[in-house]
C-alpha cells in the first residue's frame, strides 16, 4: 500500500503538510509529474473498513477530528472579549487522519458558479469587509472541476439545473437513488416554480474506479466510509501517489515550524514524530494544506527574526478573513415514514437563491437541499433544543425521528477582516505549542441571508404536505467545519497571501493550497472547489519544479 | 440477541450484494469482524460502577429517569444510561468529571434543604422529583447530566448504555448495515427525475 520512504538526510523535492481534501490531491499531482514528496499527517492513518457505525466517538470524542483535549481551541466572538476555552466540542473541527476531512465530510460536491468569482465586479464595494474578486475566473477552473468529477468520482446530472455553470462533460457517475426528502422536497418546489436537481455527491451510485458503489448505511455525515463508496483522498489519489514510488506518506506527524534560510526560502519542516520527538525533513519547495485553520496557524507559528508576524504574512492577512458560510434550516414532519436516516445525507438540491439579490435589501445567497441532518444521539441532542427538553413530551417528540426532515440553507459569508485565527497566548496544545484562538462573529448580511432562505425552505416544505414546519433560531455561529479564507489567494501582495498559482507573495518556494484560499465563501460545500485548486495548483506548481522555479 | 442476529444477517447479505456488483470489493472481511466485536461485547449488560459511588449514581439515574421516562416503552433507566455515564466520567469525559461531582453534590445539597428527610432524589415522588428538576433544568449539573444521557441512550451499546437497542427501537432506527430503495413511504413509486418533471 505505501510507497517508497525516505530518510531525514534526503532533501526531497517538496514536502506536503497535511493529507486532506487538498493536501492528497497536490500529492498524487506532483509525483505522477516525476517529482518526490514526503507528506506530513498530524493524525494517524486508519483502515475505514475496520470503523463502524460510532456517533459517539467521531461526532463527541474527536475520533477522527481534532478533540477539546490534545487540541485546545478558545472562541470569542470579538477582540475585546476573552477568549473561552472549548470544553465539549472544538470551534474549527477538522479531519486530523491521513485523509482529513475527505474522510467525515458529507460529500455534497456543487461547483462554484462563474459569479462567484467575480461578485465584488458586478455588486460593488460592501463596506466594512475584504469581498473582492477571485484572481481567476470560473472558466479557469473549470477544467480542474472536471477533473475532480471524473478522478475522484461525483454522481450528479449534468444539465439538471437550469442554474448551473458551463461544463465540458457530464458526470461519470448517475445521481444516487431519491430519497423520500428528496421527492418531498421536489414536490414542494415545484409547486412554487423553482427547480430542484439532483445532488452532486462524491459518493459512488455504480461500482468506480475499483471503488464500490453506496450500500445506503446512512452514515456518511461525520464518519468516514467503510465501504469506500464515498470518495477520500485516502482512498483515491493517496494510493495513487504511492504508486508512483516516489511519495511517502508519514502519519502522526504533527509539523510545528517551517524552517526558512538567511535568503528568505523555505529549507524543510520540523515535526514531532509519534514520540514527540522533534524531526526535521528537508524539502526543496513546501505546500501547505493543512486546512483554513491550521495553516495559518502553522505560518504564525513560524514566526522569525526574518518574518517577525509569521511566515508569509508581509500583508497581515495571515488568518484573517476567516469564513465559515452562514447555515440555517427549516425543519418539516410528515405523516408517513421517510427514514431519512438511510443513505447518503442530501439527495435532492436547488440553486433558485444562489445569486444576490440587491432587492433584498442585504448581501448573500445560497442553496437549500432536502436531509435528516442529524444521526440518532445528536437528533435527541438537537430536538431537545427545540422544544420541550425532557420527559414524557420530549420522549413523544423523540419518535418523531423517521418521519422528520429538514430544508438546510447553505449561504455566503462576507470577508471580514475581525474574524480570524490567531495564536492564543496563554493555552498550549498536548505537543506545547500555541493553541488555535479563534474570533468570529457573522456579518448581519449573512445572518439575513440565512433567514431569509430558511423562509424559503420552510414554504417548500409547506407546499409539500408538511404536518408541522418549525425554524430554527438563526444565531451567530460558534463553530463550523467550513474553515475558508485565511490565506487568501490575489494579484496584490499588499492585499493577499499568495498569487493565482497559491505561491505565497514573500517566500518564492512557499505554497499554500487548502481552503484558506478562498477569496470568498461560495455557497457552502467548498471542498469540490478545494479539490479543483489542488488539482490546478499541482499542475503549476509541478511546472514551476520543472522548470527550476522553485 | 435478535437484533445482532438480524445486523448480522442484512451485513452479510449486504456483503453479497456488494461482491455480486463491484469490481473491486475492498475490506468487507474486516467490517464484518468489527460489528461482531461490536455485538459480542455489548451482549454482557454488565451492572457494575466503577467512577460514580451508588449513592450518586441513584441520584443520577432518578435524574435521567426523569429526562426519559418509563411508560409503556422503555427509558433511560432500562437503557442503562447511568452505566454509560459512569463509564464517560471515569474514561473518555474524564475532563468532565470533577466538575460533574462538585455540581452533583451543589444538586444534591438542594433537595436536601427542601426535603432534609430525604434518603436520595430517588426516594422522592415523582411529582416532587419533577418540580425540584423544573427549578433546576438550566444549572450545570442538569444539562451536563442531560447530555450525558442522550449519549447514553442513543448511542451504540459498546459504551454501556442503550441496552438491547432501546433508545435506537424508541425513535424508530433500525440497527442494519445497509439499505436499499425505497427507503421510506414518499421514495416508492418514485418515477424517475426527468418523468417526474414532466408530471408536476
Amino acid at each position: 500500500m505505501s510507497g517508497r520512504t525516505f530518510r531525514e538526510s534526503d532533501t526531497v523535492d517538496f514536502v506536503i503538510v497535511g493529507s486532506g481534501a487538498a493536501g492528497g490531491v497536490v500529492a498524487r499531482e506532483l509525483a505522477q509529474r516525476g517529482l518526490t514528496v514526503v507528506v506530513l499527517e498530524q493524525g494517524p492513518r486508519i483502515a475505514p473498513q475496520a470503523r463502524m457505525h460510532d456517533e459517539l466517538k467521531d461526532w463527541y470524542l474527536g475520533g477522527i477530528t481534532n478533540d477539546v483535549v490534545k487540541n485546545p481551541q478558545t472562541f470569542r466572538n470579538a477582540a475585546d472579549k476573552d477568549a473561552e476555552l472549548q470544553k465539549f466540542k472544538p470551534a474549527l473541527w477538522y479531519g486530523r487522519a491521513v485523509g482529513g476531512g475527505s474522510l467525515h465530510y458529507t460529500a455534497n460536491f456543487w461547483r462554484l458558479h462563474e459569479i462567484d468569482f467575480v461578485e465584488r465586479s458586478a455588486l460593488g464595494a460592501i463596506p466594512g469587509t475584504g469581498f473582492a474578486d477571485w484572481p481567476i475566473t470560473y472558466a479557469d477552473l473549470e477544467p480542474y472541476y472536471t477533473k475532480v468529477e471524473w478522478e475522484i468520482g461525483v454522481s450528479g446530472l449534468a444539465g439538471a439545473s437550469p442554474f448551473d455553470p458551463p461544463r465540458t462533460r457530464p458526470y461519470p457517475m448517475p445521481p444516487l437513488p431519491v430519497k423520500s426528502s428528496g421527492v418531498l422536497f421536489e414536490r414542494g418546489a415545484r409547486k412554487l416554480g423553482l427547480h430542484p436537481f439532483p445532488a452532486p455527491m462524491a459518493i459512488n451510485s455504480q461500482p468506480y474506479r475499483g471503488r464500490a458503489s453506496c450500500v445506503h448505511c446512512g452514515f456518511c455525515h461525520g464518519l468516514p466510509c467503510e465501504v469506500l463508496a464515498k470518495a477520500s483522498t485516502l482512498t483515491t489519489v493517496i494510493p495513487e501517489a504511492e504508486a508512483t514510488g516516489r511519495c511517502e506518506v508519514r502519519a502522526e506527524s504533527y509539523v510545528c515550524r517551517i524552517e526558512v534560510s538567511k535568503q528568505g526560502r523555505v529549507t524543510g519542516v520540523s515535526y514531532f514524530d509519534r514520540e514527540r520527538r522533534e524531526r526535521l525533513q528537508r524539502a526543496r519547495a513546501v505546500v501547505v494544506s493543512a486546512n483554513g485553520a491550521e495553516t495559518p496557524r502553522l505560518l504564525l507559528m513560524s514566526a522569525s527574526s526574518q518574518f517577525p508576524d509569521g511566515l508569509a504574512n508581509s500583508s497581515g492577512l495571515v488568518g484573517k478573513y476567516l469564513m465559515f458560510n452562514c447555515v440555517s434550516r427549516a425543519v418539516g414532519v410528515f405523516e408517513h415514514e421517510l427514514n431519512e436516516y438511510k443513505s447518503v445525507q442530501v439527495t435532492r438540491v436547488l440553486h433558485d437563491f444562489y445569486d444576490s439579490d440587491p432587492k433584498r435589501g442585504f448581501y448573500g445567497g445560497g442553496g437549500l437541499d432536502a436531509r435528516l441532518g442529524p444521526q440518532p444521539t445528536t437528533w435527541a441532542i438537537r430536538t431537545a433544543t427545540e422544544g420541550p427538553a425532557w420527559g414524557s413530551a420530549f420522549k413523544e417528540r423523540l419518535k418523531e425521528f423517521p418521519r422528520t426532515m429538514q430544508v438546510a440553507a447553505h449561504c455566503t459569508s462576507l470577508a471580514v477582516e475581525s474574524n480570524n485565527i490567531t495564536l492564543d497566548p496563554n493555552l498550549k496544545d498536548a505537543w506545547g505549542l500555541p493553541a488555535i484562538r479563534v474570533t468570529y462573529k457573522d456579518h448581519p448580511d449573512d445572518l439575513s441571508t440565512a433567514r431569509f432562505l430558511q423562509d424559503r425552505g420552510a414554504e417548500v416544505l409547506e407546499a409539500a404536505g408538511a404536518l408541522r414546519v418549525t425554524k430554527a433560531p438563526v444565531t451567530e455561529q460558534t463553530s463550523s467545519v467550513h474553515l475558508l479564507g485565511t490565506c487568501r489567494m490575489g494579484n496584490q501582495p499588499k492585499t493577499s497571501v499568495i498569487d493565482r498559482f497559491h505561491r505565497s507573495h514573500d517566500v518564492p518556494n512557499l505554497f499554500i493550497c487548502d481552503g484558506s484560499s478562498l477569496v470568498t465563501s461560495g455557497r457552502g460545500q467548498p471542498t469540490m472547489t478545494i479539490q479543483a485548486l489542488a488539482f490546478r495548483a499541482g499542475e503549476h506548481i509541478a511546472a514551476f519544479a520543472r522548470r527550476g522555479e522553485i | 440477541m435478535d437484533s445482532a442476529n438480524l445486523s448480522r444477517r442484512s451485513l452479510l447479505q449486504a456483503i453479497a450484494a456488494v461482491m455480486a456488483t463491484a469490481t473491486a470489493p475492498v475490506g468487507w472481511a474486516q467490517v464484518a469482524l468489527a460489528f461482531d466485536q461490536a455485538h459480542a461485547a455489548h451482549g454482557s449488560g454488565e451492572r457494575r460502577l466503577s467512577w460514580l459511588k451508588e449513592t450518586e449514581a441513584a441520584d443520577i439515574e432518578a435524574v435521567a429517569a426523569q429526562i426519559i421516562p418509563t411508560d409503556d416503552s422503555p427509558g433511560a433507566q432500562e437503557a442503562g444510561v447511568v452505566y454509560f455515564i459512569d463509564r464517560a466520567l471515569g474514561t473518555f469525559f474524564s475532563q468532565l468529571a470533577s466538575d460533574y461531582r462538585a455540581q452533583l453534590a451543589v444538586f444534591r445539597a438542594g433537595y436536601l434543604a427542601r426535603y432534609p428527610t430525604a434518603r436520595s432524589f430517588a426516594s422522592l415522588t415523582s411529582e416532587q422529583q419533577v418540580e425540584l428538576l423544573k427549578r433546576v433544568d438550566h444549572t450545570p449539573f442538569f444539562t451536563t447530566t442531560h447530555l450525558l444521557t442522550l449519549l447514553g441512550m442513543f448511542t451504540l451499546p459498546v459504551y454501556g448504555g442503550n441496552r438491547d437497542n432501546v433508545g435506537w427501537k424508541l425513535i424508530g432506527f433500525e440497527d442494519t448495515h445497509a439499505f436499499y430503495p425505497p427507503f421510506g413511504y414518499y421514495d416508492r413509486d418514485y418515477p424517475g427525475f426527468i418523468e417526474s418533471a414532466r408530471i408536476k
